[in-house]
């Protein structure tokens, strides 16, 4: 509007993220945020809403475990010289709105499917899901 | 947007690995054929729109100044594999907005300069930090696919032996050989349940086109060429939870509105170009497009309703898989295949009686995104 000043906008520093990781109360989780103005959930630290565009945003813990959506097994590409299994983990918050993250899986006595239940864990800094059941019978998850 | 918008030449070079030659050398031959076989003068093209994803600056302008091309606008256009089709799309709107009459569109990408491997995603993006490459997405939309329908990995294997039996009558196809079901699934790996030959390849290509407003058309005694009946481009749209693979929204709601712009539906069109660039996407654009219902995608190519004598021939170039991939080439090559359908000059692999034709084709490799950009066009014989 004539007459205002200009606005001083501010570039986000998004590079000195540390990535996906963080440390929280309940131990190490995937770092999330949360719009305190719509309840939307992100993957990330993220300093805007993608719903509503709210800035007012919160870090949280994502769950320790979720849903397998689907997954591959990548034969030397992605980083890796052997074969990587990978996927898509949905993770559902207490407000029903999920949360979709690649993920590296570690694959256990039971084949990985679609649908299963799959469970956070850590290697120091490497983390991955981990069929639920699997986890269960070896205890190494965070769950 | 009042002109009528039309496709008067087009020209490529085969796909392929061409190593000797750069942006330049990959481009300038086709751009010297689709001027002549228009019948126009350099002096006559009011703008130039060039896609491709890694040519680096002034793409455009270095192919262009080769013949003196220069002094009217050029705009170099990046959105990933639809850079061409995008860059098409924009010479469309300006044409039918009245800002040009005649606007050239280029399609080149050289991937070769890579040395191999996965396409080259934007470090920055969150999911390709964590090495996410474009064969884990198809292929964990195929895992997906295969789990909740009727279908098999030897669906798979079929696409891509319907696209190699295609690209085979295609003297600008980069793989000319037919393959088998058992050799499909006996090729290397590369992400399960994808093997090699369910991937399309790398290489190099161009492909040049001339556009015409109907005015232009009639002043410069233009070929009749083919009518744009429609031309759609849409961005992703996030989201950040649950979101069906099977089911890739982009492309549902650009083949919506491009049929409703061009005022025809699935059951008309004789062929389609699609963005087959590994085996499990054309069976998800089959139910993008209409062409069958959810879950029978598979029945379709059983039954050998999208290959030539059926209901539509899907991909008669080849495709992807069979034809190449150079990236911002795709677009613009699929859509010298629909001028060459439609004009009746594809030779050996012509759909008798071609009419209507639709190309497709998508930009990915961004996280939260189904697709980063979607671009279909419908073409009509003139």
């Amino acid at each position: 509007m004539a007459g205002d000043e200009a606005v001083a906008s501010a570039p986000v520093a998004d590079l000195d993220s540390d990535g996906l990781l963080g440390d929280f109360p309940a131990g190490r989780r995937l770092v999330g945020t949360r719009c305190d103005q719509c309840g939307a959930a992100m993957i990330g630290t993220r300093v805007v809403c993608s719903a509503c565009v709210s800035q007012a945003v919160s870090r949280i813990a994502l769950p320790a475990a979720g849903v397998l959506y689907s997954f591959t097994r990548l034969h030397g590409l992605g980083g890796g010289a052997g074969v990587r299994p990978v996927g898509y983990v949905d993770l559902d918050l207490e407000s029903g709105r999920g949360v979709r993250t690649l993920a590296d899986l570690r694959e256990g006595a039971v084949p990985l499917r679609p649908d299963m239940r799959v469970v956070f864990g850590t290697d120091g800094d490497d983390w991955f899901f981990t069929p639920a059941e699997s986890a269960d019978e070896a205890g190494s998850s965070d769950e | 947007m009042s002109e009528q918008v039309y496709v008067v030449s087009a020209a490529m070079i085969p796909f392929g690995k061409h190593r000797s030659s750069s942006y330049v050398g990959l481009a300038v031959s086709p751009l010297i054929d689709a001027l002549r076989t228009a019948g126009i003068d350099k002096s006559d093209v009011d703008a130039v729109y060039v896609g491709h994803s890694y040519g680096g600056m002034m793409t455009g302008q270095r192919i262009t100044k080769e013949i003196g091309l220069g002094t009217v606008p050029t705009l170099n256009v990046d959105n990933a594999c639809s850079s061409g089709a995008s860059a098409l799309h924009e010479a469309w709107t300006a044409i039918a907005q009245g800002q040009a009459e005649v606007a050239v569109v280029i399609g080149v990408e050289k991937l070769t300069q890579f040395g191999g491997g996965t396409l080259p995603l934007s470090p920055e993006d969150r999911e390709v930090k964590q090495g996410l490459v474009m064969p884990a997405v198809y292929a964990m939309r195929a895992t997906r696919y295969l789990y909740e329908n009727d279908a098999d990995v030897t669906d798979l294997a079929r696409v891509s032996v319907k696209a190699r039996r295609h690209g085979a009558l295609n003297p600008f196809a980069q793989f000319r050989q037919e393959v088998t079901v058992e050799q499909v699934l006996a090729a290397r790996p590369v992400a399960d349940p994808l093997t090699l030959l369910m991937c399309c390849p790398t290489g190099d290509g161009a492909a040049v086109t001339v556009l015409a407003s109907e005015r232009a058309r009639a002043r410069l005694r233009l070929p009749r060429g083919i009518r744009v009946a429609a031309s759609v481009l849409h961005s992703g749209q996030v989201e950040e939870g649950f979101r069906d693979m099977t089911k890739p929204e982009i492309s549902y709601d650009s083949a919506r509105d491009a049929y409703a712009q061009a005022g025809i539906g699935p059951d008309d069109l004789d062929l389609i170009e699609l963005h087959d660039a590994f085996s499990i996407a054309e069976l998800v654009y089959y139910e993008a497009f209409g062409l069958t219902g959810k879950r029978s995608a598979a029945a379709l190519l059983r039954d050998g309703r999208t290959t030539f004598g059926g209901d539509v021939v899907v991909n008669p170039s080849g495709g992807l898989l069979a034809k190449g991939h150079p990236v911002g080439a795709s677009g613009v090559a699929q859509v010298a295949e629909a001028f060459w359908q439609l004009t009746g000059q594809a030779g050996a692999r012509q759909v008798p009686g071609a009419r209507w034709a639709l190309t497709h084709v998508t930009g990915g490799g961004t996280a939260g995104l189904d697709h980063g950009a979607c671009t279909v066009h419908v073409f009509e014989a003139a």
